[in-house]
């Protein structure tokens, strides 16, 4: 897939090589801002330099003394996990309906499911918090999962249906005419051209539960299923007014290099999922 | 013959249908199962005045809420703030995202790195990150604060502060709009784009006439995403300022009301108005602009 | 032996495990309360005392204040009865005690609580004449000046901010730094001038909003303060860590703040802290000497504990005399009962004890209504920014959004 220019020139390299470096420092400088400030010792923490003066590991070595952070990470990424994996399989199957197949209630199932996503979290949270205690959910990973796997289904499900609409359906056709069944078809010929736009919609669906504070903070009580960004309002400070700010950066780096090492690992399947349009242009 | 055919066609339809609910059954019921009551109870919440600090006081009053709250200056401040923050970063995302799409898809050096630093301000913690600008703004211990306001602060001034929960949002989620454009982009055909070049257009008329005309159902179901996110926003203000100086979006009113005030009535009242504006929001997009639903009649079978 | 430590610790992570319950038939008594770091030790102490009868588990609560009330709240408000012993901040009492959230303290266990006692911490505990929670700990801000800058504190705002200003002429540091974000902190600062000015913001019984003479002199004095140019440009978006690290910044000459600031000056800015000394909080009136907002948690029991009498006797174990003092000096929170300022093993870590006792015997509390914090959030919001407030508008305007804010009515900033 060249560019339109039949030939490379080192002016053109060097063009793009230039709005890359704009891109790098865009996306990178509020990262390496906070790896900074995870660095700093709490007496220059405000001499606003973006180069710390003096370097400590102390900050990190704070977070991992107790165990609160690490059950937090265990339980981000395991809850998580688990909310993706279910939301994007009962995603995948209602967007294949959605994308192949005519009955009626279509057009009105997508648009609940949109609007289900969109009523204010805020003031569901007590309602749900009341009907998990009862059901003896709360502080449990079921507990979050669940708020996660609902509120991360529109958004599995509208782009799910947006690339399975892309997919070339003739090749299912011919399984069909082969003598394979409707789910033998899907699983065998549609299931791995499909995959680019499965991990897609994983990846945010992902982002979507491992950044969530507010169902984090309001359906949790103690380590056992707390997440991350609801572990970072517990950190404290030398006193109950300091601000941990020095644990808080350091326990942002620690969970955001996972992050930037999954991406970039994946980054060519995530794109190549969104390019794979491109094959019939 | 005929009628053998039709019937044959109507079983399949049939089954087809079957097929399609029993898909869709599953992901139906776990999202009406668990926000099916919540929202119930909300929107029954909203006709009452509840105040959980004076819980003999509670009675029923229809839309009185509604009135109170539709009068009020604090919620239409936090609603035009709120139209402000959405309106602006919506558009200046579609910009830097359109440029971001295309670097990722045309880049010729360094495409794995651009494509990973891209998706990075998305992967980040929200709260994370907006710790990140409050520290860079405040005087004295922010970098961004020397070197460009070193004699204010920024975030004690209305205007100011806006204008940096802006920036703060547009760097968080224009990854996401890039991503929704790039599939767009992706489908804009080579031959189209090199004819029109053989026809003397230059880069820009190329794009303006064949990139995003083609492009238009991906910048539209992007824009409508975004949109409904962006009035939505409450992490940035929530840590940059609090919502002080009048610079409350509606969703940290509704926090204010309801958690922290403990009136459920008039918290409840403004959930459902954040909701029925979303959903109007959501219904200019579909219905005045198009936006392609994904089961749409534009869409369907190949 | 191992083996049998093995089993003890297996069986109490089970326990610990299986939540607010049974630990083989002790009753455990969940206490509920803002992270402090060496509570834990307090908690162990009075388990060892308990000998048995009570197991009582620490479960922390996020940092920041409204954080803690909105998580307890969700809870009482579902009748949830895993929580027992609750450490409220000290405006919640009558908030908590009017939704029926919180047991009345009665008997001995009363006398017990009150015995001792600081008037002004008490008088937060209690509502309409009840008392519903046993104070814990207390704080007060004091002034903090450079010695090397000024030679004897200022007596009065009016004195401070004249000398701050001949300082800022003088090219010297001369900021006043201290807490003016729209938060809960301001309504302290304001607090602190209306009562010290002899006004009021509500009527006694905390169902009117007054306003009176004295409440608007203080509205005066904020705005002259916030625009006579001698705050630190940051004031409005400052909170008590904000104003600290400004102070250590050197750019000030005088800070308004709590005690915390003294340890954390010692390791952040050695050199500065030499030349650092604390006086009693300024007056408004000359003569009249400063009332001052007090802070502090206070231990209530929930409504719906299971073990009601295990947490009233865990509470007064976890606010005694002993562990007041080794929490304030291993964790910084001034003690409550007095006879522990007497102490001088409290010295070191309380060089300050004196103005701080002095403080809390003519301490002012903050309006005692349950619906405090909508009256708050509707002071912050109106007051902020100080420099802005223009007095007699400002005093109408809170006196009727104060009153709708007793009542809930209307809609909160």
């Amino acid at each position: 897939m060249a560019g339109l220019a039949t030939e490379h020139s080192s002016a053109r390299k060097w063009r793009w090589g230039l709005l890359d470096a704009i891109v790098v420092v865009y996306a990178f400088i509020p990262v390496l801002w906070i790896a900074s400030l995870s660095f700093k010792t709490p007496e220059t923490l405000t001499d606003g330099r973006f180069v710390p003066r003096v370097w400590t590991l102390e900050n990190y070595r704070t977070i991992f003394t107790t165990d609160q952070f690490v059950r937090a990470l265990g339980n981000s990424i395991g809850i998580a996990l688990i909310a993706t994996f279910i939301a994007v399989v009962l995603g995948m199957l209602a967007a294949y309906a959605i994308a192949r197949l005519d009955f009626p209630g279509k057009g009105l199932l997508v648009g609940v499911a949109l609007l289900i996503a969109m009523f204010p979290q805020v003031s569901l949270v007590s309602p749900l918090f009341e009907i998990e205690r009862n059901l003896g959910l709360f502080d449990t990973w079921t507990g979050l999962i669940l708020p996660y796997i609902t509120f991360g289904l529109p958004l599995a499900i509208y782009t799910l249906s947006a690339f399975f609409r892309q997919i070339p359906w003739d090749l299912e056709k011919a399984a069909k005419i082969d003598g394979a069944t409707q789910a033998q078809a899907f699983r065998r010929v549609i299931a791995p051209l499909a995959a680019p736009g499965v991990v897609t919609a994983s990846i945010l669906v992902f982002i979507f539960c491992w950044n969530d504070f507010l169902f984090a903070i309001s359906l949790t009580s103690t380590e056992r299923a707390r997440t991350v960004p609801a572990a970072l309002s517990f950190f404290t400070g030398a006193s109950q007014f300091e601000d941990p700010t020095g644990s808080i950066s350091a326990a942002a780096m620690v969970i955001t290099i996972p992050i930037i090492l999954f991406v970039l690992l994946f980054q060519r399947r995530i794109v190549a999922g969104l390019t794979a349009g491109a094959v019939k242009g | 013959m005929a009628r053998q055919t039709r019937r044959a066609l109507s079983e399949n339809k049939r089954a087809e249908r079957r097929l399609a609910w029993l898909l869709c059954a599953p992901a139906a019921l776990v999202m009406l199962a668990v926000t099916g009551w919540p929202i119930i109870y909300s929107v029954w919440l909203s006709l009452q005045r509840y105040d959980l600090k004076f819980p003999e006081q509670r009675e029923f009053i229809g839309l009185d809420n509604y009135a109170s709250v539709l009068t009020n200056q604090y919620w239409w401040s936090a609603f035009g703030v709120t139209m402000l923050i959405t309106v602006v970063s919506v558009a200046i995302e579609l910009v830097l995202g359109m440029g971001l799409a295309i670097i990722m898809h045309r880049a010729l050096v360094g495409r794995g790195l651009v494509r990973t630093s891209v998706l990075i301000p998305y992967g980040i913690v929200t709260v994370v990150a907006a710790f990140s600008w409050r520290y860079a703004w405040t005087p004295g211990t922010g970098y961004l604060a020397n070197l460009f306001t070193p004699d204010s602060a920024p975030l004690t001034d209305r205007t100011s502060a806006l204008a940096i929960i802006i920036l703060a949002e547009i760097w968080k989620t224009t990854p996401f709009m890039a991503l929704l454009l790039l599939a767009g982009l992706a489908l804009v055909p080579d031959d189209l784009l090199k004819a029109a070049a053989v026809d003397g257009a230059t880069a820009w008329q190329r794009f303006i006439r064949v990139t995003v005309p083609v492009m238009k159902p991906a910048i539209l179901v992007a824009l409508l995403f975004r949109t409904l996110d962006a009035f939505r926003i409450f992490d940035n203000v929530f840590v940059l300022t609090g919502g002080a100086n009048e610079t409350s979006s509606v969703s940290m009113l509704t926090y204010n009301n309801l958690l922290k005030g403990l009136n459920l009535g008039i918290g409840s009242t403004m959930s459902v108005l954040v909701f029925l504006t979303v959903a109007i929001i959501a219904f200019v997009f579909i219905k005045l602009f198009g936006t392609a639903a994904p089961g749409g009649s534009n869409g369907g079978r190949r | 032996m191992r083996l049998a430590a093995a089993l003890v610790a297996i069986t109490a992570l089970a326990a610990a495990g299986c939540g607010s319950g049974e630990s083989g038939g002790v009753p455990t008594v969940n206490l509920y309360y803002a992270p402090e770091q060496n509570l834990e030790k307090v908690v162990d102490d009075c388990n060892a005392q308990a000998q048995g009868r009570y197991r009582i588990s620490y479960q922390v609560l996020p940092r920041a204040a409204d954080d803690q009330r909105t998580q307890m709240v969700r809870r009482l408000a579902a009748q949830d009865d895993g929580m027992d012993v609750l450490g409220l901040d000290v405006t919640w009492t009558p908030e908590f005690a009017s939704a029926g959230w919180i047991l009345e303290w009665t008997g001995e266990r009363k006398a017990e609580a009150e015995k001792g006692t600081l008037a002004a911490p008490l008088e937060s505990s209690r509502y309409r004449d009840k008392l519903y929670a046993a104070p814990k700990n207390t704080n007060t801000q004091l002034l903090w000046y450079r010695s090397d800058l000024v030679e004897r504190p200022p007596q009065t705002w009016d004195e401070m901010i004249t000398k701050a200003q001949e300082l800022k002429q003088q090219g010297k540091p001369y900021q006043i730094i201290t807490m003016g974000a729209q938060y809960e902190g301001l309504v302290v600062l304001y607090n602190t001038l209306v009562v010290s000015a002899g006004g009021h913001v509500l009527n006694e019984d905390g169902t009117q909003a007054v306003f009176d003479e004295g409440a608007v002199r203080a509205l005066d004095l904020l705005q002259r303060f916030a625009s006579a140019g001698v705050t630190n440009p940051s004031l409005t978006n400052s909170k008590e860590d904000d104003a600290r690290l400004q102070f250590q910044s050197g750019d000030g000459a005088f800070q308004l703040n709590y005690p915390f600031v003294y340890p954390a000056m010692q390791k952040g800015a050695p050199d500065l802290a030499k030349n650092v000394k604390w006086a009693r909080y300024p007056a408004v009136t000359a003569n009249t000497p400063s009332k001052v907002t007090i802070g502090g948690y206070n231990l209530a029991i929930s409504r719906y504990s299971n073990h009601p009498d295990e947490s009233f006797d865990a509470a007064l174990c976890l606010r005694n005399a002993e562990h007041q003092k080794f929490s304030a000096i291993n964790d910084g929170v001034p003690p409550t009962i007095e006879s522990i300022y007497a102490d001088p093993e409290i010295d070191e870590a309380y060089p300050m004890k004196t103005e701080i006792l002095t403080e809390l015997r003519d301490a002012a509390i903050r309006p005692s209504t349950p619906a405090y914090q909508n009256v708050s959030t509707v002071m912050s919001a109106t007051l902020s920014p100080p420099a802005d407030i223009k007095p007699q508008q400002v005093a109408d305007q809170l006196r009727s959004s104060i009153q709708d804010a007793l009542e809930s009515k209307g809609v909160l900033p």
